[in-house]
């Protein structure tokens, strides 16, 4: 029932006491200090408690400002003056308007103000935590005197208190903390002051205690008025922060007339009041006094703006914000865009219809005062999370993780411990696609990512796994890149068609015939770190094509503007689908010749898979009754045991954050060795011809695949299963793109050179051929011969097939080597 | 319960407080905490009132028009779309005056000095921004009641004149006692204050009353005759309402054009905690209304005064007959695209898996060229904006996409949300006039733009900017290209060249044609429906058999085939899929795609 603190169910003092708080905040606008005197007068009262047991925190408003120690200001500091806050302790009307209230004197001394809460308890109980409280038994000292030795060897001005520890520790003295934050808070630095005092006489600051960790978080959404006056914890993003606005605490006036310097004259009531006449006796000269604004003490207060955090805001909503005011250590800590978690004190104030009109409006602007901020960890996939400077002593905000992302990584963990993962993560790759089982599992390879490598001769090695799908069209290739780019963190989806790798603008051209509207777009450069799904990769335009070697093989993006050259990180992974040439794919031709594309583009794709439409009714039927079931049953189509896209994106980026395999020395045994193998299979033994199957590139795709996969397992080290996986993604890629169709095996030279060996071995053939041919019929600078009529000779001689192309294409060879000479279409020996 | 004796409609709050004072009498144990954000029977004698007694007509609809003669805690109703969501606010809800208690509910100041007061309880409301729905057409905006309402309600307003008078003195004389004791008390250590502060705040103000131009001038982009309004809600689940939700609000209007907002003196810590939204939406300018009854409104809350017709099949196949004829004929004799738009016009998403929108259908007509444009889009744009309750029209063009932010965004200074052309209420009908862009280069505001766009096609969704975040905001808008060649920015689902074979003179509707129109599309459009087992199968065999023939069709062809079924028998009225309606669908794909040979 007590559950408000407007409330008034008990107390020895007198009810209007607890009443005040809301409504003391009404009238201390114009005289918000009331508030603050009054605390400053139970701060004196409190100081000299320390010194004579009982702690009599009877306030008297008519306490003189004199009577404040420095302690005062601290702790104004944190509750400062210029903030109508109303505590309970405050009556924030002018005393004199009710003469009930001037006569504030609390009945029984030892409790505080409207409460069942006994200050001498607290005072103890506070002190018996700080003694005593240790997070392992065995502990010789307890937790908060050592850090109490800690702070004042390095004269720092707080403690970080654990919530949790209190919790632990005095589950009562917790709940009262939490319920009367601003009493128990203030006992607390007695307690904190008087063991410092202790330790150490002559130490001149004043510790604070940061309370941080509750034990349960609120949500901003759920801030309502049973709140106000409590301790509470919200998460949030920051969105805005106040300049540092600078309170004056104390100042130090001069008289003009003899230059003597006043006694610092500390705020009161939010104002300093300006001394009529010099207070040295000798002088006495009226309105002498100047301010010296280098004498004064400023405190430095700042407003920050907290808005909730994406997830937290439910669907159809906008997000709430809630106004923070930080204090010293508090300001600047926090910078907008950081994700924070703040404990402080919820406070209300009214607002007034005007500033001539004493009537309020019966409305309450809300506010948290900042005890301490925490940094919660970007739980979020965008990797690089640069450490930012530890500011200060305020909490431990590097390390700091959210209990609820604790979980969240513990399920995640839970879940790469299971033994199908890598099999159930495939699956759960677009699961509405169906088959492709293994080009699933090489964009999840690519999804990963192998790490890269930074040598400190400055070469470095990329991590980022490259992949190409050709194939027919109708074959979910573009299906399968929108889902990764959904998938991917910064992905980039972009058509070939127009793409001028570089540039945030983009240019929109029409065309001319058929009044298509074409965008073009840079897209290269945006997708540095994530995946560059590039969709029409064949209708690429050269230039783009060219920017695009230096993308996948150094990383980086060279644009030259306005006379400067600048190179752009593009550390991006690229995945790209291309359609045949012709509007099917031709098994009979090799890849390059399918999808003309250089070969020196080709061959730093890491895998290169050949999606081909198998007109098969079965696959067709699949679809049709999903397409079915997707627009007239119940839209949940559920795949068995399939991670959602949630669970899924949480996964990788958590791998690519947090995952950093090496190579375990069998696992580097065994690259070697399959290496070796894959190269031996190009020699057939007893034939001159060598082909090669595998090339260094090869083995760095190698590499970074099993990289991958030990990431997906969350290992930390490469296993010899990893890279026996790896061999066989490659291998499958290889074989659906490499393989010469004219004699089966895989061939390298089809990726790397577009020729295959076998290809390339008919050439010399042919060239032989046509050498010994124009040796026999034609002599040097004999008449000239046309390339026909060496055709039709060539064919009754040889049993070789040979095309005209083949034959120009010798003879040309032959030219360059100065044999002969080639116009037009006669051939002249030289 | 509450008898007449105090009149619901023009004092509201008498109402409320009387009922409250009811129950607070009613026992000696009265615990004001237990009525926390609860009801305590004061909306029932509204719900009484409105419903039962038919009072809900007599209640004006609150617009520029009948801004001017509502009088203030009069109870009117307002119709708008959320458009921002302000947070919650707290306020004194209850508080003992003497020795009974009172409530300050549904009020925005309190009737008498709230000066320090032991006793009270703090409550909480939420607080809207609500703004006349966007792209709203005329004969859909509701303006009664008519001038004979009127007249009653000012015969009303000064028969009643003395409870009235009453009632609101007592606020004046509050206002200026208050101020009286000001004077009299504190005022001259202000007034020194005040003048050292001067400048400053001299200032500020200015400062403040740029923002608060520049502010309105944005709502009134909105619409030139709309009135946007701050609708407080009580005792209501936060998430009842939900941002671009269209609701209707009954409850008492406060506003006070005279009432100059004051800056609060000197003390800027104030000023900066207090800075919130409402400082950008001041009570002289944006009405307050604080909402004692809402219901969320759907496209046929807004067919005014129409006879909803049982729906027999033949009359809808009636409708369905004479609307496609007058679509042929502003589409010059062009008929597969008549049926096209049809299909189009009652295409709304009903499910949504992963991130597929089903059942959307985006249309866009290529083969427009200049010459042809202006005939027909005027035309078309006529006829929609006559059949439609809510629609717009966007020339595409490379400067309005390099200049307009089309997304709403969210302000950190104002602490608001800052509507943009695609912040639209569900069922509006948006076209983009493809035609009249020309080559040039788009910034990177246009860039993001047009990924917006091309969002919204694929997945009706708009991204929300929140500047360190980008929030996903399900839409649900029927897309309408007018393009040259294809469209490559905005792809839609259904791509129709557009063959007009003549100019026909376009007959103007009769006005009942257009009501029975309204009423076919916004009903029809909401029908359930099914697909029987064999049909299911029919329709698999179909698309094997026309995968087999040819390989580049895929899943977007089918799905969108199976969306013009759906939409297809919806279209006349029936809630299975059946074969004739298959087959139509399957000849119009065939005429469409024979134009393209």
């Amino acid at each position: 029932m007590d559950s408000s603190p407007i409330n008034n169910t008990n107390g020895p003092s007198s009810p209007d006491d607890s009443f005040s708080s809301p409504i003391g905040a009404t009238n201390s606008s114009p005289a918000p200090s009331s508030t603050r005197r009054r605390r400053r007068g139970r701060r004196s009262s409190t100081n000299s408690g320390y010194r004579s047991p009982p702690p009599h925190p009877s306030p008297s408003p008519s306490l003189d400002p004199l009577f404040s120690t420095p302690s005062s200001d601290r702790r104004a500091a944190r509750f400062p003056s210029a903030t109508p806050t109303a505590t309970p302790t405050s009556f924030s009307e002018p005393p004199s308007s009710d003469p009930e209230n001037a006569d504030p004197d609390v009945p029984p001394p030892t409790f505080v103000w409207g409460t069942n809460i006994s200050v001498h308890d607290v005072n103890a109980a506070i002190k018996r935590f700080l003694q005593h409280f240790r997070t392992n038994p065995s502990d010789l000292e307890s937790k908060y005197m050592q850090a109490i030795d800690y702070t004042l060897q390095l004269e720092g001005e707080s403690i970080d208190v654990d919530a949790q520890d209190i919790y632990d520790y005095d589950p009562d003295l917790y709940g009262k903390m939490v319920r009367y934050p601003l009493e128990v808070l203030a006992i607390f630095d007695i307690v904190l002051m008087d063991m410092v005092s202790n330790i150490n006489p002559l130490f001149e600051k004043h510790i604070q205690a940061r309370i941080f960790n509750l034990k349960s978080s609120v949500s901003m959404r759920n801030l309502d008025p049973s709140d106000i006056e409590k301790m509470v914890s919200i998460k949030g993003m920051i969105i805005r922060c106040s300049s540092i606005i600078p309170e004056i605490r104390e100042a130090v006036f001069r008289c003009l007339m003899c230059g003597y310097y006043s006694d610092p004259i500390v705020v009161d009531r939010g104002r300093i009041v300006e001394p009529s006449r010099c207070t040295r006796q000798e002088c006495v000269a009226v309105k002498s006094m100047t301010m010296v604004h280098n004498r004064c003490r400023f405190a430095d207060k700042q407003i920050v703006r907290l808005q909730e955090t994406p997830d937290e805001i439910p669907e159809g909503g906008t997000p709430h914000t809630v106004s923070l005011l930080m204090h010293d250590k508090l300001v600047d800590a926090g910078k907008p865009g950081d994700r924070v978690e703040v404990t402080g004190i919820y406070r209300a104030m009214s607002v007034r219809v005007g500033p001539t009109q004493r009537t309020v409006k019966s409305i309450f602007k809300t506010y948290v005062d900042c005890l301490h901020l925490k940094k919660t960890d970007k739980s979020r996939l965008q990797a690089e999370d640069p450490m930012e400077g530890v500011i200060g002593s305020i909490g431990s905000q590097t390390a700091d993780v959210s209990p609820d992302y604790e979980e969240k990584v513990e399920k995640l963990k839970e879940l790469s411990k299971q033994p199908d993962i890598y099999d159930r993560l495939a699956r759960s790759l677009a699961p509405n696609i169906w088959e492709l089982d293994d080009v699933k599992k090489g964009l999840l390879c690519q999804l990963f990512g192998g790490s890269a490598l930074k040598l400190q001769s400055g070469t470095s090695f990329r991590g980022d796994i490259n992949i190409l799908l050709v194939g027919d069209p109708g074959t979910s290739k573009s299906q399968l890149l929108q889902y990764i780019h959904k998938l991917s963190p910064r992905g980039i989806y972009t058509n070939g068609r127009g793409n001028s790798a570089v540039g945030l603008t983009a240019y929109v051209t029409k065309d001319p015939e058929t009044g298509e509207a074409v965008l073009e777009s840079g897209a290269l450069v945006l997708s540095d770190r994530g995946i560059c799904c590039i969709d029409e990769f064949d209708k690429m335009s050269d230039s783009a094509r060219s920017m695009l070697h230096e993308v996948m093989e150094q990383q980086t993006v060279s644009i030259a503007k306005a006379g400067i050259i600048a190179s752009l990180n593009a550390r991006t992974s690229v995945l790209a689908c291309a359609n045949p040439s012709g509007s099917r794919y031709n098994p009979r031709m090799s890849v390059i010749d399918n999808i003309h594309l250089p070969p020196t583009l080709l061959s730093r794709f890491d895998l290169i898979y050949l999606v081909l439409d198998k007109a098969d009714e079965q696959t067709d039927r699949r679809l049709a009754k999903h397409i079915v079931a997707l627009h007239f049953q119940n839209p949940e189509t559920s795949f068995e045991d399939v991670l959602d896209l949630q669970t899924l994106i949480s996964y990788i980026s958590y791998a690519r954050k947090h995952i950093r395999p090496q190579l375990s020395d069998e696992a580097a045994e065994e690259l070697t060795r399959g290496y070796v193998e894959m190269r031996k299979r190009g020699n057939f033994p007893g034939s001159s011809k060598k082909v090669i199957t595998a090339t260094p590139r090869q083995i760095e795709s190698l590499i970074r695949l099993s990289e991958a996969l030990a990431r997906i397992r969350f290992s930390e080290w490469v296993e010899l299963a990893d890279v026996h996986e790896a061999f066989r993604l490659l291998e499958v890629a290889l074989q659906q793109s490499a393989t010469d169709h004219s004699t089966g095996t895989i061939d390298m030279d089809l990726i790397t050179t577009g020729v295959s060996a076998s290809e390339r071995m008919r050439r010399e053939n042919i060239l032989a051929a046509t050498r010994s041919l124009i040796m026999e019929k034609m002599q040097i600078g004999g008449s000239s011969t046309r390339l026909l009529e060496l055709l039709e000779a060539m064919k009754r001689q040889n049993t070789l097939e040979v095309h005209l192309n083949d034959l120009r294409n010798a003879v040309i060879t032959l030219a360059a080597e100065g044999f002969v000479s080639l116009h037009g279409d006669s051939v002249k020996r030289t | 319960m509450v008898g007449p004796a105090v009149d619901c409609l023009l004092n509201p709050l008498g109402a409320v407080r009387l009922s409250f004072e009811k129950v607070a009498s009613a026992s000696d144990g009265f615990d004001p905490a237990s009525l926390s954000n609860k009801d305590w029977g004061a909306k029932d004698v509204f719900q009484k009132f409105l419903f039962d007694e038919g009072g809900l007509s007599q209640v004006p609809f609150l617009d520029i028009e009948n801004q001017r003669w509502i009088r203030p805690n009069s109870l009117v109703r307002f119709r708008g779309m959320v458009q921002d969501m302000l947070g919650n606010e707290f306020y004194i809800g209850a508080f003992k005056d003497g020795s009974t208690w009172k409530t300050n509910k549904f009020a925005d100041v309190s009737s008498i000095d709230m000066g320090p007061r032991p006793e009270m309880q703090i409550w909480e409301r939420s607080l809207f921004y609500c703004v006349p729905v966007p792209g709203q057409n005329s004969w859909s905006v509701q303006s009664y009641p008519s001038s004979s309402l009127i007249h009653r309600y000012h015969a009303m307003s000064s028969s009643q004149h003395g409870e009235k008078r009453s009632r609101g003195s007592i606020v004046d004389d509050v206002e200026s006692n208050g101020s009286n004791s000001e004077l009299g008390g504190t005022s001259s250590c202000f007034k020194k204050q005040r003048e050292e502060d001067l400048p400053s705040q001299a200032l500020q103000a200015s400062h403040c009353s740029q923002g608060h131009d520049a502010d309105i001038s944005m709502v009134s982009n909105f619409n030139k005759k709309s009135l946007s309004c701050l609708v407080k809600i009580y005792d209501s689940m936060e998430s009842e309402l939900k941002l671009n939700d269209v609701v209707e609000f009954i409850g008492v209007f406060t506003f006070d054009p005279e009432l100059v907002v004051h800056k609060t003196n000197s003390d800027t810590l104030m000023d900066d905690l207090c800075e919130d939204p409402l400082a950008h939406l001041p009570p002289s300018k944006v009405p307050r209304l604080h909402c004692l009854i809402h219901r969320k409104l759907d496209i046929q809350d807004f067919l005014v005064g129409l006879h909803i017709p049982e729906p027999k099949p033949s009359l809808i196949r009636g409708i369905r007959e004479t609307l496609l004829r007058h679509l042929t004929s502003v589409l010059g004799n062009d008929g597969v695209a008549a049926q096209c738009i049809l299909l189009h016009l009652l295409s709304t998403v009903h499910a949504r898996v992963d991130s597929v929108a089903v059942g959307k259908l985006s249309l866009n007509l290529c083969g427009l060229s200049a010459e042809t444009v202006p005939i027909f889009i005027g035309h078309l744009n006529l006829v929609v904006q006559s059949i439609l309750p809510f629609s717009q029209c966007i020339p595409l063009t490379v400067e309005y996409l390099n200049t307009t932010t089309l997304a709403p965004r969210k302000d950190y200074q104002s602490n608001r949300l800052i509507t943009g052309p695609l912040q639209l209420v569900r069922g509006t009908h948006l076209t983009f006039d493809e035609t009249r862009l020309i080559s040039g280069t788009l910034n990177s505001v246009g860039v993001a733009n047009v990924r917006l766009l091309k969002n919204l096609m694929e997945c009706q969704q708009v991204e929300y900017e929140f500047d360190y975040y980008k929030m996903e905001m399900p839409a649900d808008v029927q897309l309408l290209i007018l393009s040259e060649g294809k469209s490559n920015i905005l792809p839609a689902d259904l791509l129709l060249p557009f063959r007009p074979v003549g100019i026909t003179s376009v007959t103007t509707p009769t006005e009942e044609d257009l009501h029975a129109w309204r009423w076919y599309l916004a009903s029809l459009r909401s029908y359930s429906h099914a697909i029987e087992p064999e049909m299911q199968k029919v329709i698999e065999d179909d698309m094997v058999a026309a995968r087999q023939g040819d390989r580049t069709l895929g899943a977007a062809d089918f799905s969108r085939w199976l969306t013009m079924g759906r939409l297809m028998s919806a279209s006349f009225g029936e809630a299975n899929l059946s074969l004739e309606h298959w087959q139509m669908v399957k000849e119009l794909e065939r005429l469409k795609n024979e134009r393209f040979k």
